[in-house]
């Protein structure tokens, strides 16, 4: 499987949030979205999921085109406190979903995905009283059941605890390993640029920087270095 | 087949959060109530009179409550962005536009069900066999209600002044449904069957058919961004 | 542009010229009224085919048709209803009945006052073309099941004696009445489809200037 992004572009009124942006993506690559403040990798995470559509420019998955909804690879989007139901349980989200995508709900199922993110005593209790991280946890529970061809997440580092991270990080390197592909906007450049396997900066919309990792990274250094908090040093 | 497997999946997960917080169906059938207690002030009949203008009062109320129910219709997917979770899934959107139907559907049965034998009881209506037909015809009457509010509801998710402007587009297109409901319904309380009513009858079994299949094909227009 | 200014033309002098009519001068208005309400409903036809294009193809000229042949829709049916009410006040000595043909004109209007009013009221552009659009399709959709059972309802109910005045028109009329009536029809149709052209030259205009400002924002 392959990902062409050609050309892409998407204007809210009269401002452009992401403009031309031209990559070129294959399974088992693991990309890290970097970027400043409002450069659009929110937006540009979404025109991956087809929530949106493009003002101009295509999204081509290899064979088979983005505008065909029934056929394109099954994406998952991955915001971290997002995309689950307050008002029902740990166990009945996870159910719904997985009936929604068509798959077995067997409750060892469930209860095994559960207890890999450390969940398990929680299953009957109500999302709305979860904390973020343990949502965030769930939302990793969930697409590990889901299986996505391509998984996109939102700044998932953000409410993760230490075991938490560790946990997000096998997941989505087991995704990589297994023909997946996944694009991951965050802010935690350290953990970033060692997980992935290639870096997109991304400036007020436009493409910056698109590299393979390599070490050393003086590129990147260059490339990142402005948007990086005053005095500090990232390390590979 | 997978369209009703996905609708019942759906219904489910939407009567489950209504059980829970029960947001909707309480509001609905309170104001309901206050509504039959409005227009007893307003109106203030004859006792004579009152079985003439039951079928409108009882329409008038019905209509006011569900285009309240409808505004909330989709409020529990907003939260929490669920209802982007929902487009990103393999789901028919012929299925939410059918759950979503049905769900409205269902609320409006059973505040329909509570506020008729009410209006019988506070109007002092006599022919208390006669409500399982009314109430038959006011359920397919409902059925036209709910689909194209339904559609009309996901239209202006994301319009300013949406209270107002539901009502504003949906009751115009409701008027074949209310004269056909109201027409039966008064057949039905002054000659005890539907008799010459038929016609209407038949208006409104073609109204619900033409606009459910209308909603199935079209809601993925419906909804996209 | 020379072709709508001779159509109008006509349809100036034969106002002027018409022989008798059965309910004096008044009756003169049958030939705008006919034909704005004709005008209205081929402007709702319009919006019909431009909405049901723009579901389907996305192309961003199916939706300024459907816009403004909505726009204009609406012109000519509150034309169409004043034209009415001046008609019934001499004759039925009411501004206003609820009649069939009149009640269906008003629901009419509001119906696609409902949808400019949709349009105005949803800030994405292109969000507001696809609700708009859907509701151009169920609405005139919608207009058949309207119309009948608006129809049932007046004549089951009224007496025929108030209702021979809307049939007259188009049975019983006699043919020197008939040729200025076809040739205001197409007076007004001409003027339908150059109101249409100004308005959609603007509608095309407005999308090209939003483009150009888009293309020179950083």
């Amino acid at each position: 499987m392959r990902l062409f992004i050609d050309k892409l572009s998407k204007a809210y009124g009269f401002l452009w949030a992401v403009r031309d942006l031209s990559v070129e993506v294959d399974s088992g690559d693991l990309i890290a979205l970097l970027g400043p403040n409002g450069a659009g990798k929110t937006t540009l995470l979404k025109l991956l999921a087809g929530l949106i559509t493009p003002t101009t420019g295509s999204i081509r998955f290899e064979g088979t085109s983005r505008t065909a909804r029934l056929s394109r690879p099954r994406t998952g989007l991955l915001m971290p406190a997002d995309h689950l139901y307050d008002n029902l349980t740990v166990r009945e989200n996870l159910r719904f979903f997985l009936s929604l995508y068509g798959q077995p709900s067997a409750l060892r199922m469930i209860d095994a995905a559960l207890n890999e993110v450390a969940l398990l005593e929680r299953g009957a209790q109500f999302v709305g009283n979860l904390s973020s991280g343990m949502r965030c946890r769930l939302s990793i529970a969930k697409w590990k059941l889901l299986q996505p061809d391509v998984l996109l997440l939102d700044e998932p580092y953000g409410v993760l605890d230490g075991s938490g991270i560790d946990l997000l990080e096998a997941f989505l390197r087991h995704q990589a390993e297994n023909g997946g592909i996944v694009v991951m906007a965050s802010h935690h450049v350290s953990r970033a640029l060692k997980l992935c396997s290639r870096a997109l900066i991304l400036k007020q919309g436009r493409l910056t920087f698109n590299e393979a990792k390599q070490q050393p990274w003086t590129s990147f250094d260059r490339a990142f270095g402005e948007f990086l908090p005053h005095g500090e040093r990232w390390s590979s | 087949m997978e369209l009703i497997k996905q609708t019942l999946l759906l219904l489910w997960k939407d009567l489950l959060l209504e059980l829970r917080r029960r947001d909707s169906l309480l509001t609905m059938f309170f104001f309901g109530t206050l509504l039959l207690f409005v227009f007893h002030f307003s109106f203030d009949l004859p006792p004579d009179r009152v079985a003439e203008m039951a079928p409108a009062l009882l329409w008038l109320a019905f209509l006011f409550t569900g285009t309240l129910g409808l505004t909330q219709l989709f409020q529990v997917e907003r939260e929490n962005h669920c209802f982007e979770a929902l487009l990103l899934s393999p789901l028919d959107r012929g299925a939410l536009f059918l759950a979503k139907s049905c769900f409205t559907l269902l609320l409006m049965f059973l505040v329909e069900a509570i506020v008729m034998p009410l209006f019988w009881i506070l109007f002092n209506l006599q022919g208390w066999n006669l409500l399982p037909q009314l109430f038959l015809v006011t359920l397919l009457g409902t059925v036209g209600f709910c689909v194209l509010g339904t559609i009309m509801s996901a239209i202006t998710l994301r319009a300013r002044a949406r209270e107002l402007l539901l009502p504003l587009v949906l009751f115009p297109l409701m008027i074949p449904v209310i004269l056909a409901t109201i027409r039966c319904m008064e057949n039905i309380m002054s000659a005890g069957e539907l008799g010459a009513a038929w016609s209407w009858l038949r208006l409104l079994l073609g109204f619900d058919v033409i606009f459910v299949t209308v909603g199935i094909l079209m809601f993925d227009r419906v909804i996209e961004s | 542009m020379a072709l709508i200014s001779i159509a109008i033309g006509l349809y100036w002098g034969l106002v002027i010229a018409p022989p008798d009519a059965y309910q004096g001068e008044v009756q003169r208005i049958m030939y705008l009224h006919l034909p704005s309400i004709l005008a209205a409903y081929l402007s709702y036809f319009l919006v019909f085919i431009g909405s049901c294009m723009y579901l389907w193809k996305r192309e961003r000229r199916d939706d300024i048709l459907a816009h403004s042949a909505a726009e204009i829709g609406v012109l000519f049916t509150a034309l169409t209803i004043i034209e009415g009410s001046i008609w019934g006040r001499p004759t039925w000595g009411v501004w206003w009945t609820w009649d069939a043909r009149l009640t269906l004109t008003a629901i009419l209007l509001l119906i696609y006052t409902g949808y400019l009013m949709l349009r105005s009221l949803i800030e994405n552009e292109d969000r507001a073309a696809s609700a708009a659009a859907v509701l151009g399709v169920i609405g005139f959709l919608d207009i058949p099941l309207i119309h009948m059972s608006v129809y049932w309802w007046r004549t089951l109910h009224q007496p025929p004696s108030i209702l021979q005045p809307n049939k007259a028109p188009w049975e019983n009329i006699a043919w020197p009445l008939l040729i200025p009536l076809l040739i205001n029809i197409a007076a007004f149709l001409l003027l339908l489809f150059y109101l249409l052209s100004l308005r959609y030259r603007l509608g095309e205009m407005r999308d090209q200037i939003r483009m150009r400002r888009l293309e020179q924002s950083p």
